[in-house]
């Protein structure tokens, strides 16, 4: 794993314009940076990236088949209980998930160590999936890295695979919504619009502040045509607690991300995953605050709201001293501590590796850099790529 | 190779026409069946020149895959009084039953979105005495024929009834439900609006990770 500079491409804003990238500057900054670029070995990016994201899966399915059986976990993870048997229906029936991003700390040496699991409302999508895709093609043809390279990223054809695949038969119809505030945000739906167009299915966009209740309960778009299937970029645990919270369970509408995703996308999961596994690799030691056990956290760690986006609340403790931490609104269900992985710093800077999965198979890779330990929503995205 | 092989983005150019229908739901309101072009046309899925282009594909398809018969009353036999037309084969004058709608399906078939002619009810899903209005059979009812100037070609000329029976080209009957005349009619009332958002809004923040 190397950090390589490679000349940015002249006119590199039209060129991912042209793909319709339109948040690649935020607020003044650069987000979209390809003066960066980090390179992987093959090797690097199979059994140190590829194989364990999966593995990581696996044991979170674990996870989900265990807490279902298990108030006390429910309750620590802040589930509300009307919402119980939603979850639980939907991980009976099978309802398929769409994708997820884990977040890695890995510096090309040693193990990667899960950060945590975005599985329920990952972003940073369209520019893992194809700006970095077609900035690796230009910057071969260009001279501007070694041809013959290669990319962990086959996300964008698995997408369009995926949505087909939602239920049997297809579905003809989808709706996908989000807030209307964040960029990033609807940049992450458009893309996923697009996919599911390509794969045959009506894709149509509503903002959730739109969403109404039709009288036969279902939910409907801001035209009211009622929603039989619905993307949703806006988190379980706050669907959980608004007004149409009692409407979920008759809706009839087929979530994605499913239901039993609010499992597995709080930090609640951290704690459980290394009461299953201790000592796995991959994982870092993690407790609930408050647990005895956090005492073999020592002086360092990481303490995290069980419920927090972009970084927000997260404080990184050293020698028993914040470091560094980030405000935000979360907190109120509570704190796990986790033990640190310190980010590689590669000349001051502090790459997160997001792991992408799509149905569940790793498939791709985008990194996230700070010139800070925690990686916020003002974090550049730099490419990747794999050396021939 | 680790990577994706081509990436098409329909936002940059790449034009697709969705198609939908579910069969096994039964209660869908906007269904992709059209008995004709106006009812194609004031459903607003399509564009005006996209219904042409579909009836237009699934009246070739028709003409070349029906039944074809001798006699219209060999035709009537299976597909009731009114539900076949006479027509050139070949150059030989045939009889085929009428092109009752079409179904833009996918499942239906390998080849994409291309629409499946349908044809009238068959006499044995449903029997004479189900045909006229009153008979408790409104999927069946026949729409007198070319009783309005207003239908377009279509073999229905109404588009009243809630659920109207066809046979599909390979002889499976089929209902559709809930069919108005403007896809949208039947639609439940909305009971109230608003109810996601809230926590976004007290965060003023994003709501992704």
């Amino acid at each position: 794993m190397r950090r390589l500079r490679p000349s940015p491409r002249p006119d590199w804003q039209a060129e991912v314009e042209r793909l319709g990238f339109g948040f690649h500057t935020l607020d003044g900054a650069t987000y979209w940076d390809e003066s960066v670029a980090y390179s992987f070995s093959l090797k690097q990016i199979e059994e140190d990236i590829e194989a364990p994201t999966g593995e990581i899966e696996g044991l979170c399915f674990a996870f989900v088949e265990r807490a279902l059986k298990d108030e006390a976990i429910l309750r620590r993870l802040a589930i509300p209980e009307a919402q119980w048997s939603l979850i639980s229906d939907s991980w009976q029936r099978g309802d398929r998930n769409l994708y997820g991003r884990l977040d890695l700390a890995y510096d090309g040496a040693g193990p990667a160590k899960l950060l945590e699991y975005n599985a329920d409302t990952p972003t940073a999508l369209f520019e893992a999936a194809v700006v970095q895709w077609d900035w690796l093609e230009q910057a071969m043809a260009r001279g501007l890295v070694s041809r013959g390279c290669d990319q962990f990223n086959s996300i964008h054809e698995r997408l369009i695979t995926a949505f087909g695949q939602l239920r049997e038969p297809k579905p003809e119809r989808m709706h996908f919504t989000c807030v209307d505030e964040a960029p990033e945000d609807r940049g992450t739906v458009d893309y996923l619009i697009d996919c599911a167009s390509q794969a045959g299915i009506d894709a149509r966009f509503t903002l959730i502040e739109e969403i109404g209740l039709l009288a036969d309960g279902r939910f409907c778009d801001g035209a009211s045509l009622p929603i039989e299937m619905l993307f949703k970029l806006y988190p379980w645990e706050w669907l959980f607690r608004e007004q149409y919270a009692s409407a979920l369970a008759g809706s009839r509408c087929q979530f994605v991300e499913p239901p039993w995703k609010a499992l597995v996308s709080s930090k609640g999961l951290l704690p459980y995953l290394w009461e299953m596994a201790p000592g796995h690799p991959n994982l870092l030691p993690a407790y609930f605050e408050g647990d005895p056990r956090c005492a073999e956290l020592g002086g360092s760690h990481v303490r995290k709201p069980i419920y927090s986006r972009e970084g927000a609340n997260v404080t990184l403790i050293e020698g028993g001293a914040v470091r560094d931490s980030d405000d935000g609104p979360y907190g109120a269900e509570g704190f796990i501590l986790q033990a640190t992985a310190m980010l590689p710093n590669f000349d001051g800077n502090y790459p997160v590796l997001g792991s992408w999965l799509v149905a569940s198979q790793a498939c791709g890779l985008g990194i996230r850099e700070d010139t800070t330990p925690i990686t916020k929503n003002t974090s550049r995205f730099v490419p990747h790529l794999i050396e021939p | 190779m680790k990577r994706s092989t081509q990436i098409g983005l329909a936002a940059a150019g790449v034009v697709l026409v969705a198609t939908y229908w579910s069969l096994s739901g039964g209660e869908t309101e906007d269904s992709l069946i059209y008995s004709n072009l106006s009812e194609c046309r004031a459903a607003n899925q399509l564009s005006a020149s996209q219904c042409e282009q579909r009836f237009s594909e699934a009246s070739a398809n028709h003409l070349r895959d029906a039944k074809k018969f001798s006699s219209v009353a060999a035709c009537e036999q299976e597909f009731g009084s009114g539900g076949c037309q006479s027509a050139v084969w070949n150059g030989a004058q045939v009889v085929i039953p009428a092109l009752a709608g079409i179904m833009l399906a996918r499942q239906f078939m390998s080849g994409g979105g291309a629409a499946q002619p349908l044809l009238p009810p068959t006499g044995a899903a449903c029997p004479p005495g189900t045909r006229q209005p009153g008979s408790g059979r409104p999927e069946c009812e026949q729409p007198a024929r070319s009783s309005s100037s207003s239908s377009s070609g279509g073999y229905y000329g109404g588009s009243s009834s809630r659920a109207r029976a066809y046979t599909t080209t390979s002889g499976q009957p089929l209902v559709a439900r809930n069919i108005s005349s403007t896809g949208m009619a039947s639609t439940p009332s909305v009971a109230s609006r608003g109810g996601f958002g809230s926590t976004s809004r007290s965060f003023f923040s994003s709501s992704s990770s």
